[in-house]
């Protein structure tokens, strides 16, 4: 069973993708408020996946997933925003992250797309 | 003597005296002898002197010159002509009326042009020629022995005594005569320009006298060097009508103020200023003071304290002001108060110019102040554009994403157990609340373009040109440039490519900005049908305006049948950064 680690802000979204997610086979194995507790947390947890929100209020995500291809292998980041892709463009492809879906969309099916796109 | 009927016929009265004397004069001299040519210029010269000043008296009524050289040419014309009637009283009075000339000229020529003296100098200057003719003239006359007898006032003959006398008188005279040259030379000579040019004739009138004094003394008495007399005639006959002209031709002078208003027009520094004065009114010296309310005092252009009851003589100060409040004052040569309207038209130049700087630079404020207010009305545009983009984010976006996640949630939870309709129902409801967030996020990104101000025009147009229906080339570099100019930029292109797809009927488009020295050049271009008219509503004319903002400008060529061309320019230094 994949193990994730879900970054976000708000509790409600957390507690729904943990839902959504473990209903599609997932292990949801840590959450974490802010990009700091969440470094913490993916180097303590070391998850398959890291289900990371780009917009936190200490950083934003984009940071979050490049620090987390500096040190040990990197879990899959997928990014994940209110907002949809027309709001960051470019940025969402820059090497360190397996993708990104919109919030609403998501799904372990999701997840395993982009894995299987990738 | 304001009534111009008594004027005019006083002024017949004296042109027909001095017709009458001259004539007289001509008559007399030629039943003694074959008329010389020294007498008709004698003649010409008394009749110079009193027409020319009764023409300037005409013309100029308050000026005293005038009526100086009528009374000049009068004794000229009297004493010549009544010498030659035999009759002891009337011939001396001719003698005496010949001599009392010199004074008169004397004086002539040192008020000129104004027709007072000036200085203490001048004063003693006439003194000297009138001690000469008055009381030396009178003693004189009491030794005078006349071969014809004719001496009404002879009661002492006594030729030796007479001698002494007249030998003082000549050299007195040549000695008045060398302060006289001396004195208009050095007026002549600080002078400059049109008053120099005016000052020229009554020098040469100096001169004359002074070589006709000189030859009193070298030539012995009764001895007469007739060219050097006649050369001096035609001088005199030359002055008046000279004095006359230049009177008349501060027309010149104020042909310079038409050049001073046009300088003025420029809004010159106040050392142009300066100069730009002193060249129209030909016054090397001339001073600007300007007032300094704060302090009750004048200032110079350099802010040094000026004491205008300290002016040097000669000199004269024109206040200038407005609705009874000083402005300014032009300290200038006394000289050019001869000519009122001339000083008038500086002060009224100036006045002209003052104002018109303080018009200049109210509407200068004014539009600096509607610039940036304008920019500030943009800018706070913008602000809230963010806000409300950040808003609906942070609050409906967030709310929808919760709700349609929470359906999916609700939905999962159910699986195939539960009421096929109540299932049925969950999947439209996730749906709409799918739909409801996409809609929003158009709206959002409609009022503020997040990746705009996060990743710049390039990204920003790159995603605009994947939401639009016809293929779009994006040729947009990745330099960052203000928020503004950004702002400016991509509305521009995001309302052309709205353009393309509503209206154009294209089947592809190219966006182009380049980024420029000093601006930002942007072109968006189709292939499709034309038309397209800025002054039609379309979204375009309220981008003019925004770029109007930032001083870019926009140009639409848009032939029917030929495709659509949009440009614009950018500034991207903004040299009047409006303060927010």
């Amino acid at each position: 069973m994949s193990t994730i680690l879900i970054i976000d802000d708000d509790p409600r979204f957390r507690t729904q993708a943990r839902d959504l997610l473990e209903a599609d086979g997932f292990s949801v194995i840590g959450e974490a408020v802010d990009g700091a507790s969440g470094l913490e947390a993916v180097a303590a947890l070391r998850p398959d996946f890291v289900l990371l929100d780009i917009g936190l209020p200490d950083v934003e995500g984009f940071e979050v997933a490049r620090n987390l291809a500096i040190d040990g292998p990197p879990p899959l980041v997928v990014l994940t925003s209110s907002r949809d892709a027309r709001a960051y463009g470019r940025r969402l492809t820059n090497g360190h992250t397996l993708g990104f879906i919109p919030k609403e969309r998501i799904s372990g099916a999701a997840i395993r797309a982009l894995v299987e796109g990738g | 003597m304001t009534d111009p009927q008594t004027f005019n016929r006083v002024r017949a009265l004296l042109l027909f005296i001095a017709g009458a004397t001259g004539v007289g004069m001509l008559v007399g001299n030629a039943q003694q002898a074959p008329l010389s040519l020294s007498t008709v210029l004698q003649v010409l010269v008394g009749w110079s002197f009193v027409g020319c000043g009764l023409f300037l008296w005409s013309r100029r009524r308050a000026n005293r010159l005038g009526q100086l050289m009528i009374i000049v040419g009068m004794l000229w014309l009297f004493g010549r002509t009544l010498t030659l009637v035999p009759n002891p009283v009337v011939y001396t009075a001719g003698l005496w009326l010949t001599d009392l000339w010199a004074p008169a000229f004397a004086l002539f020529l040192l008020s000129f042009p104004t027709g007072r003296l000036t200085s203490r100098a001048d004063l003693a200057i006439v003194g000297i020629f009138l001690f000469v003719t008055v009381p030396l003239e009178f003693i004189w006359f009491l030794f005078l022995v006349l071969d014809n007898g004719l001496n009404a006032l002879g009661i002492a003959p006594n030729e030796s005594a007479a001698h002494v006398i007249d030998t003082i008188q000549r050299y007195l005279i040549s000695l008045g005569s060398v302060l006289l040259v001396i004195a208009i030379g050095r007026r002549w000579l600080r002078s400059s320009g049109p008053v120099r040019r005016q000052m020229t004739p009554v020098l040469v009138g100096a001169v004359a006298i002074l070589l006709q004094s000189a030859s009193w003394i070298f030539l012995s008495s009764g001895t007469r060097l007739e060219p050097l007399d006649n050369l001096i005639f035609l001088a005199q006959i030359a002055i008046p009508i000279a004095v006359l002209f230049v009177m008349l031709q501060s027309r010149m002078a104020r042909a310079g103020v038409a050049d001073l208003v046009v300088e003025l027009g420029q809004t010159p520094t106040p050392a142009r200023l300066r100069d730009a004065l002193a060249n129209a009114l030909g016054d090397p010296t001339l001073q600007v003071a300007y007032w300094d309310a704060s302090q009750d005092r004048f200032v110079d252009a350099a802010g040094m304290t000026l004491d205008l009851t300290e002016i040097g003589a000669g000199q004269a100060v024109t206040m200038l002001e407005r609705d009874g409040v000083r402005e300014a004052a032009i300290v200038h040569d006394a000289i050019l108060l001869d000519d009122p309207g001339l000083m008038a038209a500086v002060a009224s130049a100036m006045r002209l110019a003052v104002e018109n700087d303080r018009l200049t630079a109210m509407v200068q404020e004014q539009l600096q102040e509607v610039r940036a207010s304008r920019a500030r009305i943009v800018e706070a545009g913008d602000l809230e554009r963010r806000r409300v983009e950040r808003d609906l984010h942070d609050g409906a976006q967030q709310r929808l994403v919760l709700l349609s996640l929470e359906l999916q949630v609700a939905r999962r939870a159910l699986g195939d157990a539960g009421d096929p309709a109540v299932r049925r129902s969950l999947d439209r409801a996730a749906e709409e609340a799918l739909a409801a967030l996409a809609e929003l996020r158009d709206l959002a990104l409609g009022i503020h373009p997040l990746i705009l101000t996060e990743s710049g025009l390039g990204e920003a147009v790159e995603s605009l040109a994947d939401r639009t229906s016809v293929d779009v080339s994006v040729d947009v570099g990745s330099e960052r440039y203000s928020p503004a100019v950004e702002g400016a930029a991509y509305f521009v292109i995001s309302e052309a490519l709205a353009n393309v797809t509503k209206y154009a009927k294209a089947s592809k488009a190219r966006v182009r900005v380049r980024g420029l020295d000093d601006h930002l050049s942007i072109e968006i271009e189709d292939d499709g049908v034309g038309g397209a008219d800025p002054r039609s509503g379309s979204g375009l004319r309220g981008l003019a305006d925004r770029l109007a903002v930032l001083d870019g400008t926009m140009t639409i060529v848009s032939p029917p049948g030929g495709g659509t061309r949009i440009s614009a320019q950018i500034p991207t230094i903004q040299p009047t950064a409006a303060p927010v």
